[in-house]
Parts: C-alpha cells; structure tokens; sequence
C-alpha cells in the first residue's frame, strides 16, 4: 500500500508537472481562500499579541470602577454617579487595595492651549497614586505631588504626544499651557507609551484631581472614576466582591436593582479584546472558507474532466493490471497534492499580505502567524482535496477496462 | 498439459430487446508456446474471444481454466492481477500512456507488481533492448514512429514475462515493411519459446502462426494446424 501511495505521488507530480496552466488555474481557488485565512489570521493575532502585551504593561492588577447608567434610565434623564464620598469609603473600608486614586475628567472643555498652539486631549484630574495605579511614570520632571493636590495647585504633567502637538520645547517643563482658561504650569512628561489600536496612550494631561474639581464647579455633580491596583496576595474576584457590597450599600441599592457602577479589571478589557478580536477572526475565517470550498469544487470539476479525458489511459492501467486501488488513489492523490501545493501557495501569498496591511497602516501591530493556522489551513486544504478528489477518484477506478480502452 | 482450456464458453449481449451471441459454444485447448491466430469476418466474435482471453471480460458461461487456474468467478482485482502475472497485450493502436516515455511506459505494469523503481528500469532496459529499442527510451510515444510504438507495446508486454501474449490486430496500423518486421519480431519470440495468440483479418499475418482458427457468429468454422507447426496437444 505504501508503494502504491509513493507510485501515486510520483506519477500525480507529473500529471500536474505536464498540465501546468490548468493544475495552477485549478488550485487558485484554494491560493486565494488559504491566503485570505492566513492574511486574516496574521493580523488579527498580532494585533491581539500586541494587545496582551499593552495591557501587561498597563498593569495587569489594576481596578478601574466607573458609574453605569443603564440606557432606559439615561432615557428618563436619570445619571448614576460615582462621588468622592464613594472613593473615601473604599480607602477606608476596603481591604487589599495597594493604591488607589480618582480620576475626574475635564467635562467643560478638553482644549490646550500654547502660545498659538491649540490642540485637544484627554485632561484628567488625579492624584499621586495614579502613577502606581497605572504604571505611568515621568520621563522628564516630576509627577503630581500630594502637595499639590492639597493647595490645588495649579501644574500638569503631559503625554509625549501633547508635546507634540503644542509644538512644546524638547523639555517642557517650566512651561505654562492653558486649560480651560486657566493656565498651568507643566511640571513633568510621563515616559512614551505608543499606540493601542490606532490610539496614543501619551495623548494626556493630568493635572491635581482638587485642582480639576474646583474648576468643574457644581460638586453635586460630580461623577468621578476610581483606579486602584491591589496588593500583592490580594485575588481580584475578592476585592471586587468587596468593592460591590460596598458600593451597593452605599447608593441604597435593593436586591432587584441592578448595579449603578461597574468594576473593570484590566485582564477584563483585555479578555473583552480578545473576545472581539477571536469573533472577528471567526466570522471573516468563516466566510472566507467559503471560498476555500468553492476551491474544492474546482478541483473535482477539473479532476472529473481530467478522468474523462483520461479514459483511456486508465483502460491501458486496467489492462496491463492496475488494480481499483491504484487508479483510485493516483487520481486522489493527484487531488490531494493540488490543493495541499494551493495550500502553500495560499500560506505564502497570505502572510506576505498579511504583513502589506499590517505595514502599510502606521501603528498597525506586526502579523505574526501562529502555528496552528498553519496547520489549519494545509489540514483544511488537504481535507477538501480528499473529499472532492474522491468522487472523480471512485468513477475512474470503476470504470470498466474493456469500455475505457474503447473510449475515443 | 495445455496452457489455456477453454470449455463451453458463451458471450451474451442485450441490445435493446435482442439477445446477441456474440460467442455460441467455443471449446478451444491452446498449448505452450503455441501460435495461433484467430480469423475472421468483423462480427465473426473474434475480438470478444480476446476479451475473455484476456480476462478483461468475463464469458456468460462456460468454463476458462489459465495456467491451470479457473478464472471464473474472480472479481475485477482478481482478473487485473492475472492480466499482470500471466498476459501481456499488443493492441492495434498500441495504447501506450502518452505522457509517459518509453521506458515510462515499459516500466507501468512493474508498477502493479510493487517493484521498486532501480529494478522496474533494469526489467524494462532490457525488454527495450529485446525489442531493438535501446537507444529510444527516452522518447515520448509521439517521439516514435508507428513500428517503433508497437515494439515499446511489445516490450511492455514482454517485461512480465507473461504465459501468453495477445495481439489484437498488432499491425493494422502499420505499412507493409514495418508489418514484416513487426511479423518476424514475433516469430522470433514464439522460437524463444513465447506463446503467442492473435487476431487478425489478413491472412498473410495469419499464415505467420502454426494455427489458425477462423470463425464465424461466434463459433469456432476451422481450425487447422499448418505444416511447419510443432504443436504438442
């Protein structure tokens, strides 16, 4: 048996050898389905490697709790907050929290101003503990000090980006911006993040969280985010626990209600990525192994003409004692071997483009191609070479030699 | 004994409502190295005769013992392997792989008896050479012209070292000169001892063998052994 499959190998390379035009035109149906399944699969992996490794470093044992307001309630005109008095509770009732800090985001305006540079970022009042909490730290300057924040001093630390944008000096320190027509004095740059998804992670500016507060004005409406990271042995589903039965006592929750906040974890975000990114793969995997199946019906039809036209040379085989088995495996293997060499091809083609997109979309993530869609992508090709070789296969080994030999 | 006993054979065909005998009745014994041709009118049941011969066909009754062996009741895998072992085919129109070289196409029935491929082209050099091929074995079939296809199909059937060789026809397609060489090729294969069987319709091809049986509707009219014959029954 083994000899015959070596036999078969050795004669369905020549039949694709002598057809080239036609055995390439054949399996170009499965090149482009397998390319897609790999360029597909590359960019999407790399994207979530890159992913998982932006997160690790955004610090994988932090917290972020944040008011919810489901949307019927929003309809009624209902907010749900979260108050400085939440964020004094946790600090003093909480237990397993290493740091922890507010986060008050600029409601009125996000415009900075330098010189007659203006420019639009995310501004965020916060504490010291923010740099533990998300793992920021200065690159030039200093960070927030609590000082700060108990005079309500009037300072921010920037991101890499800001700086850019505002056309600010190399070092930036010393310097003042203007903040929703405040000024402040920007005491230090926080280190060079990079992109996340197209994102800049250093399109910040941080400023005292009392410094932020006093400029919002009405505290009754105020609605801040709480960042915390835990402490070493502490385990996150026990926290957050903790962190639930807190909150809903505080906002005089009942058993029915619904939470009026939410408790992010950063694996959390990380895993609801993943999540996002794995349908994705599956979906575009999905529709694009259509087209791989369409490639298989390719195969079968050329492989049936190809015993149609090889009528009679399978009557000589028969005649000069080929058995079932040899015919029925030269034409299988023939199969086989045309759709696993459009697998390659595809393999190839599709990492190739795999990596055109990845690079020609700037801050676009490296593809990587992980080994199982390679695998998956021969073992598939393979698959639907079998299962449409085997018809044209079975009629050729039973055609009947003296009617084959007849065949005009 | 006798290489091929043929008892009582039949060969029904239904075509449409009717009932065609195509063989009534063949009761033919073929000896070692015999050399026998069958003649015949078209029609006369000559080529279903090979058919069965060849154990690419099966008789609607009777009884075919090859080699002493009953080949009836034997599936298709069965009959392909004795067609290996025991027969080599020459056909009027050679039918020789197009793809396949020479030596390629000399090899192919070495293929079905899993002999590796150093020993397959040893086996099929030397067929080759046996034919007055030697130098050709490279050459596509297209490559070569009508006589020297038939000697690749000769040598085909030769590498098996088959108990007989059947030619149907073997040199209908060929011109007179190739034809006497082809005709004193198997003359000089039945002297080394071959048994050969073919079918033919001109009687000069014919008077080559040491016996000849003509037929007529499907049954054996004459069967006469000529002067030089050495037929052992």
């Amino acid at each position: 048996m083994l000899f015959s499959i070596l036999e078969s190998f050795r004669s369905a390379m020549l039949s694709i050898y002598a057809h080239g035009l036609r055995s390439f035109l054949t399996t170009l149906g499965i090149v482009i389905g397998v390319a897609s399944v790999i360029a597909v699969v590359s960019v999407t992996q790399g994207m979530s490697s890159f992913i998982g490794d932006t997160f690790a470093s955004l610090g994988s044992n932090s917290l972020t709790i944040r008011s919810f307001t489901p949307f019927e309630d929003q309809m009624k005109g209902i907010r749900a907050r979260l108050t400085p008095d939440d964020l004094q509770l946790i600090e003093n009732r909480a237990e397993g929290i290493a740091s922890i800090t507010p986060v008050l985001n600029a409601t009125r305006s996000s415009q900075i101003k330098y010189g007659s540079q203006t420019a639009f970022s995310q501004i965020m009042g916060t504490t010291y503990a923010y740099q533990d909490v998300s793992q920021s730290y200065t690159q030039v300057g200093r960070f927030l000090a609590d000082s700060d924040n108990n005079t309500r001093r009037r300072v921010a630390v920037i991101g890499e980006k800001v700086r850019e944008n505002l056309n600010l000096p190399e070092n930036p320190v010393n310097e003042f911006v203007e903040l929703g027509g405040e000024w402040f004095k920007i005491v230090g740059m926080l280190e060079q993040k990079g992109e996340m998804m197209g994102f800049s992670q250093d399109d910040l500016v941080l400023t005292p969280y009392a410094t932020m507060q006093s400029l919002q004005g009405n505290q009754n409406k105020t609605d801040i985010a709480i960042q915390l990271s835990l402490s070493e042995n502490a385990v996150v589903e026990d926290v957050v626990q903790q962190l639930t039965t807190l909150l809903r006592n505080a906002h005089d929750l009942s058993g029915e209600e619904d939470d009026d906040f939410v408790i992010q974890t950063a694996e959390q975000l990380m895993e609801t990525f993943d999540t996002v990114i794995n349908m994705v793969t599956i979906v575009i995997g999905g529709i694009v192994s259509i087209s791989l199946l369409v490639g298989g019906i390719g195969i079968m039809n050329i492989m049936l003409v190809s015993v149609t036209e090889r009528t009679r040379e399978i009557g000589i085989c028969k005649a000069i004692g080929a058995k079932r088995h040899h015919i029925l495996l030269q034409f299988l293997i023939e199969a086989l071997l045309l759709s696993l060499l459009g697998g390659l091809i595809g393999l190839v083609l599709g990492y190739g483009l795999g990596t055109l997109i990845s690079n020609s979309i700037p801050g676009f993530p490296n593809a990587s191609i992980p080994l199982w869609s390679v695998a998956l992508a021969l073992g598939f090709s393979g698959f639907v070479g079998v299962l449409f070789g085997i018809l044209p296969a079975a009629k050729a080994a039973n055609l009947d030699p003296i009617d084959a030999l007849r065949y005009e | 004994m006798s290489l091929i006993k043929l008892s009582g054979i039949t060969k029904h065909y239904a075509m449409g409502s009717q009932v065609v005998r195509a063989l009534d009745g063949i009761d033919i014994t073929v000896a070692k190295n015999d050399y026998l041709a069958f003649i015949g009118s078209s029609g006369s049941g000559k080529s279903t005769m090979l058919n069965i011969l060849g154990c690419l066909d099966k008789p609607t009754t009777g009884e075919y013992y090859l080699n002493g062996k009953n080949v009836e009741g034997l599936n298709q895998n069965e009959l392909s392997e004795i067609r290996n072992l025991e027969i080599g085919f020459i056909f009027q129109s050679f039918n020789l792989l197009p793809r396949a070289t020479a030596l390629g196409n000399v090899m192919q029935p070495l293929v079905y008896r899993n002999i590796g491929l150093k020993k397959r082209k040893e086996m099929a050099l030397n067929s080759l050479k046996r034919v007055g091929l030697g130098d050709r074995t490279d050459h596509l079939p297209n490559q070569l012209s009508g006589g020297q296809r038939q000697r690749v199909a000769i040598a085909r059937a030769l590498v098996t070292h088959p108990s007989i060789l059947l030619a149907d026809e073997p040199t209908g397609n060929l011109d007179s000169k190739t034809t006497i060489e082809i005709m004193q090729l198997f003359d000089e294969l039945h002297a080394e001892g071959h048994t050969l069987i073919l079918v033919t319709h001109e009687d000069e091809i014919a008077h080559h063998c040491h016996r000849i049986i003509e037929m007529k509707d499907g049954r054996v009219y004459n069967d006469s052994t000529s002067h030089s014959a050495k037929v052992s029954h």
